[in-house]
């Protein structure tokens, strides 16, 4: 039952290392193995928080904390987590780690954390945080699964960026709120895309980013 | 790994605690810097309604309503509270922004008016350039607000500014929008000497001084925004907007 094969790290290996096996760990969310365009997982929080370069940075920041800071918990407790409730366990982790990064907004973002307002509570149901907790931090050491979590918040956030440059700069002319259409442009008969601004447009970048990644990349659906 | 049943039990317990620490840690901890946001946000808004101009952000807020902004209360007869420490009912001696939101607390769940109604002033030069009243609702997922501000003659509306922090982003959440909030601008609240609410109503039939679009998609948020208005305009403040009409 208590088998030490379970354990998937070599007993040896130093604590904190930067191998191939990390580096890959760390680099492979960006692209090959990418939270949003290849799992398609948290597509809600992309749709929603994305009208704006800035909500994205801060959700995107968000999201890395607390998958990083989640994987390394859940990674220290794997071996005492009783796998019965282990389900809740990490999302007890979870949620505490989100309502702590909301306070900290409300302290020192408030104005962010106000147009963020539900969704930072809502990262709690992200399916990439559960989903690197049971896939991955409960099988590795703390520091993989912190590079883990890392790649992957990151990973999201990369999407999340690209997706609220595109609707921000077409829907609004703006990018982190200055004008970046020239006003010349307004007077020859310029218009800002109001699609993007809505939910729709979100659907249609992130949909065009999967197709340039996966043509780039060749990954097909299995 | 099998675990022992009262290992699982054990378990479960500490982790509810090392959560709860952790919680509770943060929240008490940053409570101080929040509740200066939340002040700083407020007031922002009392003074976007009153439409005072210039960049409104972390400190500027506090000294633009330290040297522009001045806090009256009435009582719901409509005449001033002039002593202001037998009405203080926050114990500090003097009437302040908590006395107001205290004075809400206390009638909660009741029709009936708030003991202390503040009226918040826009002074230019000495002269009150302009007044703004908070009103108080229901929305559909939780409570509402807004501040309306007024011409010094109460002869029309010059700026609003809403609160909807429950409401669904995108629906009921758009009573927040500068859409919605300047549609308000030069409606009337007096229809002959006395106060009359603004309605609000189905998307795209509004007409005239009394009435205002509200928002398709948010039927019960602006169902409870019109109560709110008509509670505020023609209950709660009508003696103290009756009693300072010119």
């Amino acid at each position: 039952m208590s088998s030490p094969a379970t354990e998937i790290a070599p007993a040896a290996a130093p604590a904190i290392a930067f191998g191939k096996k990390e580096k890959a760990t760390l680099l492979d969310p960006f692209l090959d193995n990418n939270p949003i365009t290849v799992q398609v997982l948290g597509i809600c929080s992309a749709l929603a928080v994305t009208v704006q370069f800035q909500r994205a940075l801060v959700m995107a920041a968000a999201v890395t904390v607390v998958v990083a800071g989640s994987n390394v918990v859940i990674s220290m407790l794997r071996n005492y987590i009783p796998s019965s409730i282990r389900i809740i366990v990490q999302l007890s982790v979870v949620a505490s780690l989100v309502i702590v990064v909301d306070q900290v907004l409300q302290a020192y973002l408030y104005d962010v954390s106000k147009q963020l307002s539900v969704f930072v509570g809502l990262i709690i149901t992200n399916c990439i945080i559960m989903g690197r907790a049971e896939a991955f931090a409960m099988a590795n050491p703390p520091w993989q699964s912190f590079l883990d979590g890392l790649g992957n918040g990151l990973g999201y956030g990369v999407i999340l960026l690209a997706v609220a440059f595109f609707r921000e700069v077409l829907g609004s002319g703006t990018l982190m709120g200055f004008s970046v259409i020239p006003a010349a442009a307004y007077s020859v008969g310029y218009v800002n895309m109001g699609l993007m601004v809505l939910a729709p447009g979100a659907f249609i970048v992130l949909g065009l980013l999967v197709w340039a990644q996966r043509a780039w990349t060749g990954y097909t659906e299995a | 790994m099998a675990h022992s049943t009262a290992y699982t039990f054990g378990f479960a317990a500490a982790v509810c605690v090392f959560c709860s620490t952790l919680v509770a840690g943060a929240a008490t901890s940053l409570s101080d810097l929040q509740k200066v946001n939340r002040i700083r946000d407020t007031r922002g808004a009392i003074l976007g309604a009153l439409q005072v101009e210039g960049e409104l952000r972390g400190e500027a807020i506090d000294r633009a309503w330290d040297e522009r902004v001045r806090l009256v209360f009435y009582t719901p007869e409509g005449t001033p509270v002039t002593d202001a420490a037998a009405a203080d009912l926050s114990g500090d001696g003097a009437l302040t922004e908590a006395d107001a939101e205290l004075a809400r607390q206390k009638v909660k769940g009741t029709d009936a008016p708030p003991p202390l109604l503040p009226v918040y002033q826009r002074l230019d030069e000495g002269s009150v350039g302009a007044m703004a009243i908070p009103v108080y609702g229901k929305g559909l997922w939780g409570p509402v607000s807004a501040y309306i501000a007024l011409a010094p003659d109460l002869s029309q509306v010059i700026g609003t500014t809403f609160f909807a922090p429950k409401e669904t982003p995108g629906l009921g959440a758009e009573i927040q929008e500068p859409a919605f909030e300047d549609a308000w601008k030069g409606k009337q609240v007096f229809d002959g000497g006395e106060p009359k609410a603004i309605a609000v109503t189905k998307p795209g039939t509004a007409s005239g001084p009394y009435e205002v679009d509200g928002i398709s998609g948010a039927t019960i948020t602006c169902r409870g925004v019109d109560a709110m208005i008509a509670e505020g305009i023609e209950n709660h403040y009508a003696a103290v907007l009756a009693a300072l009409r010119p």
